[in-house]
């Protein structure tokens, strides 16, 4: 027979060691540098939303075209009209930050209910769950995309519900097996017994105590996910369109004088592309080892 | 588990031939939903389309009902009849057969690549835990896993350009000593940044690091028998088909923009003249045909798990 502390033990898994100190040495590194990325992201979005940038990121200063790095006032450089690097640089953010949101926020909401119908109630909800799951993960997402595209028409906003959409399974998938764990567990068993609604298990001591994490780290990744999309869409120009900037379509509108040896009008925004997806992926893998792992070190 | 639970493995891989089956006809109909629900009607005048390429004479029409058009043109599909490319005017299945194979060699050729970078770093890294040497092996698979696919390709083709004199843009135009030149660099470009060689050492590590744990692992170790040996199906071959089935999609998209960076004639860059084009009968084919070799991976790796574990029948 098992105390009762048991149970309130496995209920929360609380451990009175902070996760910080949980976490190995790489993955402070880690998480450190994807808290940056999310800083640096966040706050130049809100300088492109407040418009408070170095320079309008329109002007065109043909005199000033190709400029390396730090010339005449230009901390970037300028592009092949002469506009400002650093300034198209801070408002693509706009181009992924809100769209991407919207893809994050598609995934996790309808993976987590997909999840907890195939986990929590079984039987012919998880075949179906199942089923769909395995249908979204048929399509090649680049390719769906190209043909809601060609359907409809190229728009960010559809773009990203077809991401999200196609991500669903991944959270759902996670959700399911995270239940499937969690029932071995007697927590669930004695909550029932004790009355309480589905909805209460469901919401407060599955989703809320048990599956956090997991979401968090699903949307973190979800973010470099949307921003591959927007870059790579952006770049085959189905995304952004041209005078409005986008870090895609300036890889694009770069490349075109890279064979002539100047690199720098694609390749700053290509390192942008670099430095934020890795900053994702690294923050979501760091939290996942903190998170997911307890007493593994 | 009784042994005589266990299914007979031909049952088993004909449930997955059946399964399949049942998915490719979802896919089919959500490709149908998209070009319904799509403005302008194209859906009808796509079955209208087909309909008269396959009888002349007759005065086809499209029928009202939207089950009707859908199981008109699956009755033409199973045939083999996705009718004729609007740009064109060739039949889109030859088109997109013809296309596939350089996107197959492609998609192919850089999962290998991928799987030659991830396997080394993950077994290392899963042996040895993580010592300066696989730390920084496991920083540098994050980066190439960001880099941008497009912008590797332009330094790649610059550096072919200025350094050696090739141009590595003439896909199989040159029959000369270089011709493996112009297949490889996309293959490499492609397998190096298609994004998921961190995720594969991710997967390949933590599942390697599981099964060495395992107790049948620890008696073969104490027993003196090789543990590559004991550990091989479960640490190795499960998770790395698994793997490769769950990337296919994500190669297959990087595809596109590999091939229009190299100018590979492929399904890529076709889908993308199509969606250019508006192109709707070529798109549902390439999507179609796309679906089908996602499929392909995973019946694979189903039928490699269930050889392997045979009581893995209920899943």
């Amino acid at each position: 027979m098992r105390r009762f502390s048991q149970y309130a033990f496995e209920i929360s898994d609380v451990s009175h060691v902070s996760f910080w100190k949980k976490a190995g040495p790489m993955d402070r590194v880690y998480i450190g540098y994807g808290l940056l990325v999310v800083l640096l992201v966040v706050i130049s979005y809100l300088l492109g939303a407040t418009g408070a940038l170095p320079y309008d990121p329109q002007e065109i200063n043909l005199e000033l075209i190709m400029a390396p790095p730090n010339t005449g006032g230009h901390l970037l450089g300028t592009d092949f009209m002469g506009r400002d690097m650093l300034s198209r640089l801070i408002i693509s953010i706009q181009a992924y930050f809100l769209p991407g949101l919207l893809a994050i926020g598609i995934a996790i909401v309808f993976g987590t209910c997909f999840g907890v119908f195939a986990g929590y109630w079984g039987g012919a909800l998880e075949t179906a769950t199942t089923y769909v799951s395995n249908l979204l993960n048929s399509f090649p997402r680049l390719v769906l995309i190209l043909l809601m595209v060609a359907a409809f028409k190229p728009d960010i906003y559809y773009i990203m519900i077809i991401v999200g959409v196609t991500n669903i399974p991944v959270v759902a998938s996670l959700i399911h097996s995270k239940i499937q764990f969690l029932k071995q567990k007697n927590f669930i068993e004695a909550a029932t017994a004790l009355g309480l609604n589905n909805c209460t298990i469901i919401f407060k001591h599955i989703l809320w105590h048990n599956c956090r994490s997991v979401l968090i780290i699903q949307a973190t990744l979800g973010m470099a996910e949307a921003i591959l999309m927007e870059t790579s869409l952006s770049y085959l120009g189905f995304g952004v369109q041209e005078p409005t900037p986008s870090w895609g379509n300036m890889v694009q509108a770069g490349s075109n004088y890279f064979m002539q040896g100047k690199f720098w009008p694609s390749t700053a925004p290509a390192l942008a592309i670099l430095f934020a997806i890795m900053g994702f992926h690294l923050l979501g893998d760091g939290l996942n080892s903190m998170l997911e792992r307890k007493g593994d070190r | 588990m009784k042994l005589s639970a266990v299914r007979p493995i031909t049952v088993l891989v004909t449930r997955e031939l059946g399964i399949a089956a049942l998915l490719l006809l979802g896919v089919s109909f959500v490709v149908f939903v998209i070009l319904y629900l799509s403005p302008g009607n194209p859906f009808a005048t796509l079955v209208t389309r087909i309909e008269t390429a396959a009888d002349p004479g007759a005065a086809a029409a499209a029928p009202a009902t939207w089950y009707g058009q859908y199981f008109t043109w699956l009755k033409n599909l199973f045939k083999g009849n996705l009718g004729n490319s609007i740009r064109t005017g060739l039949p889109v299945l030859q088109e997109v057969v013809r296309v596939g194979i350089n996107t197959l060699y492609l998609t192919i050729g850089s999962l290998l690549v991928t799987l030659l970078i991830a396997v080394p770093i993950a077994v290392f890294s899963a042996r040895r835990g993580m010592t300066p040497t696989s730390w920084s092996m496991t920083v540098f698979t994050y980066v190439v896993s960001a880099l941008p696919v497009f912008w590797l390709g332009y330094i790649v083709i610059y550096i072919s350009i200025h350094r050696f004199g090739l141009f590595p843009l003439a896909f199989g135009s040159s029959a000369g000593p270089w011709n493996w030149f112009y297949f490889l660099l996309p293959v490499l470009v492609l397998g190096i940044s298609n994004g998921t060689i961190s995720e594969v050492v991710r997967y390949l590590r933590e599942e390697m690091k599981r099964v060495f744990a395992e107790e049948y692992i620890v008696t073969a170790r104490a027993k003196g028998a090789s543990v590559w040996k004991h550990s091989f199906k479960e640490g190795f071959l499960i998770p790395i088909t698994e793997i490769i089935a769950a990337k296919i999609p994500f190669i297959l998209g990087g595809a596109v923009v590999v091939e229009q960076v190299f100018n590979w004639p492929g399904m890529g860059r076709m889908a993308w003249q199509a969606a250019q084009d508006r192109d709707y009968p070529l798109i549902m084919g390439i999507t179609l045909v796309a679906a089908i070799i996602v499929r392909m991976g995973s019946l694979m790796q189903r039928v490699v798990h269930i050889i392997v574990n045979p009581r893995a029948s209920k899943e």
